[in-house]
């Protein structure tokens, strides 16, 4: 089993409160998956429990049929743009050539063939002209480009991206799907956290549809139909009616 | 100066305080930049007070040795450190609330430490060293000690710069590149106690947090590479505190206040007059985006009193409401730009100046339609934005704009939008269907001419519409039907038929 990610019996919570019940979902290669669901419905919580960056309650997560510990390097994470410190002192090249830490030993140092894959990443996003500049000096599209590069320098056959569409230009947005594409075609396994469910069909092969229960996984086709999209935001109505949130 | 020289020529105690702040000057500044970068200058204060009782307890133990001094105080920094972390990860305490719980409670125990021993006779703690310092007072054996400080501090970050980089910028993406944050938090938790310790005796537990976070946040605003702002900082720190100590020397005052306030004077330097990040740098810059608009608004009434046939300098300047000396300048520069032309007290807009003033209303018209028809705002609000970002779009934002929007050739006060600067004014692609016009005898440029001539449309032929899609227009002109691409039908020049 190559660059599969299974999901048996997951829960989690915080500080009680329940935010992933049990489930179960069995990733393959070669596709695109979209996370779909709610604020709140535990798509960044079902990211960090495959990360292992949060403890599980129940359940086990297998990357590749092993524990992740194992399996870092095969794994990249591109996070939100907004969950940075866009001031901090540091170069887009600076940025994308972290993706090269995880294949480097403690006392090797980054060599001329680590900065060879990092340029080439800068070039298949298309910002290599901008390899000198601040982070901070640049647009939502190239800041997003730049967590793409890193990803692509990390050479890793498992992609978790969590709203990478939100904030980018048109253009931006084409080419990240594109990059997207080709990694599927060649073999790699994405899994990406998305608000605009109007291109969901085009973009996705298959989607998740999450609200802290699994209420559907499978091809977009089959699976992303009215019944279950109203199952997974029309479900939140009645509660909110219970707590008086709403009249 | 001649006296400075004899003074460390003849003391030895003079040269052992120049070489001890030297390097605690470039440790400090180094690791600093982390602390600040971490938003942990509260930490770096707090672990300054809370190593005391790992002095006392040291003295009690060992007596008057400085290696006792220094393992005491890195046990007394971690054992703080772990206390604040456990508070913040266990206890519903506010995180800076619980740097000072702990800090405080151990300087409290180490002051009364002091207290009691100094009650039995002939003990030399002072805790008056302790705050201040002892610069002129360092031996030997403490100047070995500070040596193999700085040569370890400064190994293990070239080291791990990695580590620190990653776990500093995106600690969570450092998490799953199997890079352990919270050991990297000890490991420089304990660089930073190591550091400390041993500048307590340069600076002492008040002054250390300046030398740590003063030439790390003045390289800051000199650098935006890490691997400089360290450099820079170690730099900075280096001359602070032997400037510091020379000044301290000169004028006999106490050396630790003297080196914090030379660091100060470096930041409130760069403060000034740092590129980019500086109030200097950025005051121009502010005031030359101030002269850019001035100049900009002064080329766009220039056009609106043209085309009402009466530009004169006095009516620009009841219009525009600047000096007299102001306008003059502006005038000269679009003048010098060839944007205007003068002949004595008479002057008017060139060719090129009509051209340049209508890509502005173009900006202006293109964001009042942008604004209504995208975001919903109505007539009466778009007016003021419009003004302020005219002079901020770019042309390649324009563009887009101007396509998502679907070239439109009226903004929603009913005035025509002018076209792209090289497009014509009349463009054949602003023709509704069934309408009739004349293919104007001049075009933008030569290939247009002859495309144009390529399909037999020739100059002053009468051509209608007859079906208009997304990408393509169809027309007649004689008896032929002709379709040709939006894009093209954009840079065709028409005229209106009479």
């Amino acid at each position: 089993m190559y660059n599969t990610i299974s999901i048996k019996g997951l829960s989690v919570s915080y500080e009680r409160k329940r935010v992933l019940t049990n489930i179960f979902l069995e990733l393959e290669q070669g596709k695109i998956c979209g996370v779909i669901g709610p604020n709140g419905a535990g798509k960044s919580t079902l990211f960090k429990a495959i990360l292992g960056l949060i403890d599980i309650n129940v359940g086990t997560i297998l990357i590749n049929g092993q524990s992740i510990d194992t399996q870092r390097k095969t794994v990249v994470y591109v996070p939100q743009k907004n969950e940075v410190d866009w001031d901090f002192p540091a170069t887009v090249f600076d940025i994308v050539l972290m993706g090269r830490y995880p294949h480097k030993k403690v006392f090797s140092r980054i060599n001329d063939t680590d900065k060879e894959i990092a340029l080439e990443a800068l070039e298949e996003v298309g910002i290599a002209h901008l390899q000198e500049r601040q982070i901070g000096e640049l647009s939502g599209g190239q800041q997003q480009r730049v967590f793409l590069a890193r990803a692509l320098c990390q050479r890793a056959d498992i992609f978790l991206l969590d709203e990478p569409f939100v904030g980018v230009d048109v253009t931006t947005e084409e080419k990240i799907i594109q990059i997207l594409r080709k990694l599927a075609s060649q073999n790699k396994t994405l899994l990406v956290v998305h608000h605009d469910l109007s291109n969901v069909p085009s973009y996705f092969d298959t989607v998740v549809l999450l609200n802290q229960r699994l209420i559907a996984f499978g091809d977009t086709l089959s699976t992303f139909t009215e019944e279950n999209i109203a199952k997974t935001y029309g479900g939140q109505l009645p509660i909110l009616h219970k707590t008086g949130m709403i009249e | 100066m001649g006296e400075i020289i004899e003074i460390f020529q003849t003391q030895e105690w003079a040269m052992r305080a120049l070489i001890a702040s030297s390097q605690v000057g470039i440790m400090c500044g180094v690791l600093g930049c982390f602390i600040v970068l971490r938003n942990m200058a509260l930490i770096g204060d707090a672990l300054a007070h809370a190593i005391l009782p790992g002095v006392v307890f040291a003295f009690i133990l060992v007596g008057y040795n400085s290696l006792a001094f220094f393992t005491g105080s890195v046990l007394a920094g971690l054992f703080t450190v772990i206390g604040i972390t456990w508070i913040q990860h266990n206890v519903k305490t506010k995180n800076d609330a619980a740097i000072g719980i702990v800090f405080t409670a151990m300087f409290a125990i180490g002051v009364i430490g002091i207290s009691w021993i100094s009650r039995s006779e002939g003990v030399h703690l002072d805790l008056k060293d302790f705050l201040f310092g002892n610069v002129l007072g360092i031996k030997n054996q403490d100047l070995y000690l500070i040596s193999g400080v700085l040569i370890y501090v400064l190994l293990s970050i070239i080291v791990f710069y990695r580590y620190l980089f990653a776990t500093t910028f995106q600690p969570v993406i450092a998490e799953t590149m199997g890079i352990s944050v919270k050991f990297v938090h000890y490991f420089l938790m304990l660089l930073l106690s190591f550091a400390v310790v041993a500048s307590l005796q340069t600076v002492g537990v008040i002054l250390v947090v300046a030398m740590l976070i003063t030439p790390a946040a003045t390289a800051l605003l000199l650098s935006d590479k890490l691997n400089w702002v360290l450099v820079i900082s170690g730099t900075i720190g280096f001359f602070s505190a032997v400037l510091g100590l020379l000044l301290a020397i000169m004028f006999e005052t106490p050396p630790g206040p003297a080196m914090t306030l030379t660091a100060t004077a470096f930041y409130l330097l760069a403060a000034l007059l740092a590129p980019k990040k500086g109030l200097i740098f950025r005051f121009f810059r502010k005031r030359k985006q101030e002269q850019k608009v001035q100049l900009e608004d002064t080329l766009k009434q220039s056009l609106k009193l043209h085309e009402l046939g009466t530009l004169s300098f006095q009516n620009l300047l009841t219009r525009l409401g600047y000096t007299k000396a102001q306008l003059t300048k502006h005038l000269n520069t679009l003048q010098t730009r060839g944007l205007l032309e003068r002949n004595n007290k008479q002057f008017k807009l060139s060719t090129l100046g009509i051209d340049e003033a209508q890509q502005l209303v173009r900006a202006h018209r293109l964001w009042e339609t942008y604004l209504v028809e995208k975001i919903g705002l109505t007539g009466e609000q778009i007016h003021e934005d419009a003004e302020k970002y005219e002079h901020l779009l770019t042309e390649e934002l324009l563009d887009e704009v101007d396509a998502s929007l679907g070239y439109p050739s009226i903004d929603p006060h009913g005035s025509p939008i002018p076209s792209k600067k090289g497009l014509p004014s009349f463009p054949l692609s602003h023709l509704a269907v069934t309408q009739t016009a004349t293919i104007a005898s001049k075009q933008v440029n030569e290939q247009i001419s002859s495309r144009l001539w390529q399909l037999g449309l020739l100059p002053n032929m009468t051509i209608s519409i007859l079906k208009k899609e997304e990408t393509t227009i169809q027309l007649q002109a004689n008896d032929q039907r002709i379709n040709i691409s939006s894009t093209l039908a954009r840079q065709i020049n028409i005229m209106p038929t009479k």
